[in-house]
């Protein structure tokens, strides 16, 4: 049992499922934890399967992580910069955070999510929440994506600890490296790390090259804290992430550079004989600047430049405490102002350059007070109640940016959107092990900034130039989610129904009238509100230890979505099952078969040129193998995915680009 | 108490709403307008001095043009006064006017009577321009004659083209936009029917509709305003840019509900 051994095919037991990490309050909520919990915990508890289910490729980005979730899906472009959406909410109906701060991407179209300024080493966790959770976060009616920040740890002796990671992944040709360190002293610790990925254009699984689908990026994080006092922590964030010549396959033009900054500054107060047991207080400011890049590309009547810059500083304030036996109450106050600017250049052989504002300079200011309060009844019954109150302004502020929007009528750019949300939830046992949750709530969500304002934004999915409309009303929506969990020390399974009716719908129209700007493009679409949609579907998951040292995990999910007048939303994911079974060997070897499911979706949007997708089934091995010596944890990981080399695409990936074909990737952890 | 600290909370939040609101809004700058005096002369009479100007120099198309009157014995400005003009082309074997625009009222305006001359060619070999400024002013009433030179414009700011419909010759001049910029901007252009070479009437009865297009991209605007005649020949609309670069706004007027005759100009900025 010494050396790593791969094991062919497990054949797997396929059951509805669904995995919930944590004993929390909401059944709407779910994490991945990551590297922190893996270093420390040595033991292969439950917690640490699921998460390792999550995590089972360790040289993964954390897109790779999220899509494992069953809730997250992705909206892909290239094979990095995808965009999460949660569930069949699009992904502006969803709320992305990094540790609460928010994060705007820079890209007009929506290359850049913040989720690619991230590394799985820059994280402690992943948080994905769903119905009323989600209202703490922001105003969205989709659910939330949090991503925790890894800390720097405190010890009573002072201590340098450490992590060094290489991999190599074979589909891409991909390299990585990674490097952690933490000093921890009794009153101050400091952790930094750092990323390298280098990844070349992928093979498919007709073994051809996919073009214009590599990437290469770097990240360095730093994170210091100190303690003031006994109960009081400062704390101190900076993050830089640059990546370059990020491709993008179903795209007519790649990303040259994308650069992202971000600081935060907090104060933490944690005591539990203190009438607020927990308060947090942080300040925090971020910067994208983000350019696209055509010159790879052969053959195009135009060249262009496009870059796109964001700005956002904004503070939060949150505490935690027991207003009576049982009961809990968290309360939020946040706000925020982002800037956003892009525009474009276009050049053609002697001509004057063309240039025009893709974002007219615009700024959104957004604050908001929100509280979670949880009552547990008896020893049988659970109430949470969720509450926001957002208000958001936005404005185009410079007078060329005005300018531009008077081309399409309107006289005035400046808007206020007052969004209310409340959820109710209430859980109860009943009967025997078996939990039922149900909740309803309305919230919703503000217009983003290229629905408002953007200019002739060119849509390579649907191929219009999409023209913003600073009338638009928000969206509003009402929904109900029901969870059914059955929990035992061995078995969990867990099903969830959710249905909502999004009023105000936000979606282009298609204006004959108008002419478009792009080559080629087939007119121009301006947003309006749709009288409403109806997006619902289900989730299913089990966890299942067979016996101590093997475990099943298996996931299940459908979405629906149809607009008013009955036709099928686009960018639906069809259903999707993925089941995982791993074996232990002793508590250091573990060999981890994986199938992957998806039904064809024929459910596609004819009004967006959507094309159906077919069905497909995919089989990963993976194993893992760790060795701790007195001082060390080597930690080696391989396996194959895709092992048949299928070739395939995932209903939300653009352009009928397929994935990746066999993968084989190897990544070798050492930690001290 | 729980009441208060939501207050707490929620008056920290509304204080950041409200101090970070203070972004640098741009201000237009003022218009400022240098004239230059381009021509200058004596009355036939002598006693009134005749001074021209201009923004710029005379180019091919539609100039606005601002004569000064001065007492040639005292020196003094002449504030009110009647003033025509009329150019004209001087070749070798004949001479032609050109449309024009005398100053509407008989008082000056910061000492200056405004109307304008549409050019129709450039000074040069072919012959050259003078312009009779016609003056009557307290009981006097004489012109003086000054030569002016006139150059081809870099793009062109005056069209013809000869109408279908009654077979004469129009003249189409652009006046607007000067300064063009991405967004909305006023449309202005001048028409006038050639009846001879000497008779240029403003014309008010053609339709025009205007069509901006981006040659380079093959693509329009969107919500222009297709000019309509205010007077004196004016016509005015408006054209959207929804960027910088090469445009061509292809006018077709129509006389009645057929088409007389199209134009374009080049917009490049």
């Amino acid at each position: 049992m010494k050396t790593p051994i791969l094991i062919g095919g497990f054949a797997l037991a396929v059951l509805p499922a669904w995995a919930q990490l944590q004993p929390i309050p909401a059944d709407s909520i779910r994490t991945i934890l990551l590297q922190e919990v893996a270093i420390s915990t040595k033991r292969h508890n439950h917690q640490q399967h699921l998460q390792e289910f999550y995590t089972a490729n360790k040289a993964a980005t954390t897109e790779e992580l999220l899509s494992r979730m069953p809730e997250v899906s992705f909206i892909r472009r290239g094979s990095y910069g995808m965009e999460p959406t949660i569930r069949a909410y699009s992904a502006s109906q969803v709320s992305v955070t990094l540790d609460g701060m928010r994060i705007q991407g820079a890209c007009t179209d929506k290359m850049d999510p913040a989720t690619i300024y991230i590394e799985p080493l820059n994280l402690q966790s992943i948080e994905v929440q769903t119905a009323g959770g989600s209202a703490m976060q922001g105003a969205a009616i989709g659910g939330s994506l949090n991503m925790k920040l890894a800390e720097a740890e405190l010890a009573d002796e002072p201590r340098l600890s450490g992590a060094v990671s290489t991999g190599y992944q074979s589909a891409a040709n991909a390299v990585l490296g990674g490097l952690r360190l933490n000093y921890a002293t009794p009153t101050w610790g400091l952790r930094a790390s750092g990323t390298y990925r280098n990844a070349q254009s992928y093979r498919n699984g007709n073994s051809e090259k996919v073009l214009y689908s590599q990437y290469e990026k770097a990240n360095i994080a730093i994170n210091g804290k100190y303690l003031l006092q006994e109960d009081l922590i400062l704390k101190a964030d900076f993050i830089a992430d640059d990546g370059w010549n990020i491709g993008f396959p179903a795209l007519p033009m790649d990303v040259g550079t994308a650069k992202a900054r971000i600081g935060s500054i907090s104060l933490v107060r944690e005591n539990e004989e203190k009438r607020w047991t927990r308060l947090e207080a942080r300040l925090y400011a971020n910067r994208i600047a983000h350019s696209m890049d055509d010159s790879a590309r052969p053959d195009l009547p135009v060249r262009m430049d496009m870059p796109g810059l964001s700005r956002t500083s904004g503070f939060y304030v949150e505490g935690t405490t027991a207003p009576g036996a049982n009961q809990q109450l968290s309360v939020r106050a946040d706000a925020s102002a982002s800037y956003l600017e892009a525009s474009m250049t276009m050049y053609q052989e002697g001509q004057a350059p063309m240039f025009m504002l893709t974002w007219p300079n615009n700024r959104q200011l957004q604050s908001g007070v929100a509280a979670q309060y949880s009552w547990q009844v008896n020893t049988k019954t659970q109430l949470q109640l969720n509450s926001r109150l957002n208000v958001s302004d936005f404005s185009v502020t410079s007078s060329e940016g005005r300018d531009q929007m008077a081309v399409f009528g309107s006289t005035g750019t400046e808007r206020q959107f007052v969004i209310p949300a409340a959820t109710v939830q209430l859980s109860r046992m009943v009967y025997k092990k078996l939990k039922a949750s149900i909740s309803g709530g309305i919230n919703g969500r503000t217009p983003t900034a290229s629905e408002l304002y953007g200019f002739y934004l060119f849509s390579q999915f649907d191929g219009y130039d999409y023209v913003g409309n600073p009338d638009l009303k928000p969206e509003r929506s009402m929904q109900g989610e029901f969870t059914l969990s059955w929990q035992e020390p061995r078995v969990r399974v867990q099903a969830t129904t959710y249905a909502s009716r999004v009023e105000n719908y936000i979606v282009g129209a298609h204006k004959p009238e108008l002419s478009a700007m792009t080559m080629g493009a087939r007119g121009v679409k301006v947003y309006y509100n749709a009288p409403y949609a109806l997006l619902m579907g289900a989730e299913a998951s089990a966890v299942y230890n067979i016996n101590g040292y093997t475990q099943l995990v298996s996931t299940l999910k459908y979405s629906y979505g149809r607009d008013a007048a009955g036709e099928p939303l686009p960018m639906i994911a069809p259903l999707r099952h993925v089941s995982s079974l791993r074996k232990y060997f002793g508590d250091n070897l573990w060999v981890q078969g994986e199938t992957e499911i998806a039904a064809a979706q024929h459910r596609n949007s004819e009004s967006f040129g959507e094309q159906p997708t077919d069905a497909f089934m995919l089989w990963h091995l993976r194993a893992g193998y760790q060795k701790e010596t007195a001082r060390k944890v080597w930690q080696l990981n391989a396996g194959v995915e895709n092992i048949f080399n299928v070739n395939y695409r995932e209903h939300l990936d653009w352009g009928q680009i397929t994935r990746p074909g066999r993968n084989m990737f190897v990544q070798l952890s050492m930690s001290f | 108490m729980k009441k208060y600290n939501w207050l707490t909370l929620w008056a920290l939040a509304m204080i950041t709403f409200f101090s970070t609101g203070c972004d640098s809004e741009d201000v237009a700058p003022m218009p400022t307008i240098n004239y230059q005096k381009i021509a200058g002369g004596l009355t036939e009479t002598a006693d009134i001095k005749v001074e021209v100007y201009s923004t710029d120099k005379l180019f091919t198309g539609y100039n606005p043009l601002h004569i000064a009157l001065f007492d040639a014995a005292s020196g003094k400005q002449i504030e009110q006064a009647s003033i025509k003009l009329q150019p004209m082309m001087h070749m070798m074997d004949k001479q032609h006017a050109a449309p024009a625009e005398n100053p509407t009222t008989d008082r000056a305006v910061d000492g200056l009577f405004s109307g304008a001359v549409v050019f129709t060619m450039p000074s040069g070999d072919m012959g050259s321009w003078t312009l009779v400024v016609e003056v009557e002013a307290d009981g006097r009433k004489t012109k003086a004659t000054v030569p002016v030179t006139v150059v081809e414009s870099a793009t062109s700011r005056l069209k013809s083209f000869v109408s279908k419909t009654d077979g004469a010759k129009y003249l189409v001049a652009y006046l607007q936009p000067q300064q063009p910029k991405v967004g909305v901007n006023d449309l202005e252009v001048a028409v006038y029917r050639v009846n001879s070479m000497m008779d240029f009437p403003a014309d008010s009865k053609l339709t025009l509709e205007l069509n901006p297009e981006m040659p380079a991209m093959g693509h329009g605007s969107p919500n222009n305003v297709n000019p309509v005649h205010q007077s004196v020949g004016h016509y005015i609309g408006k054209v959207n840019f929804t960027m910088t670069g090469l445009w061509h706004l292809h006018l077709t007027l129509k006389d009645g509900a057929e088409e007389a005759g199209k134009v374009y100009f080049e917009v490049n900025f």
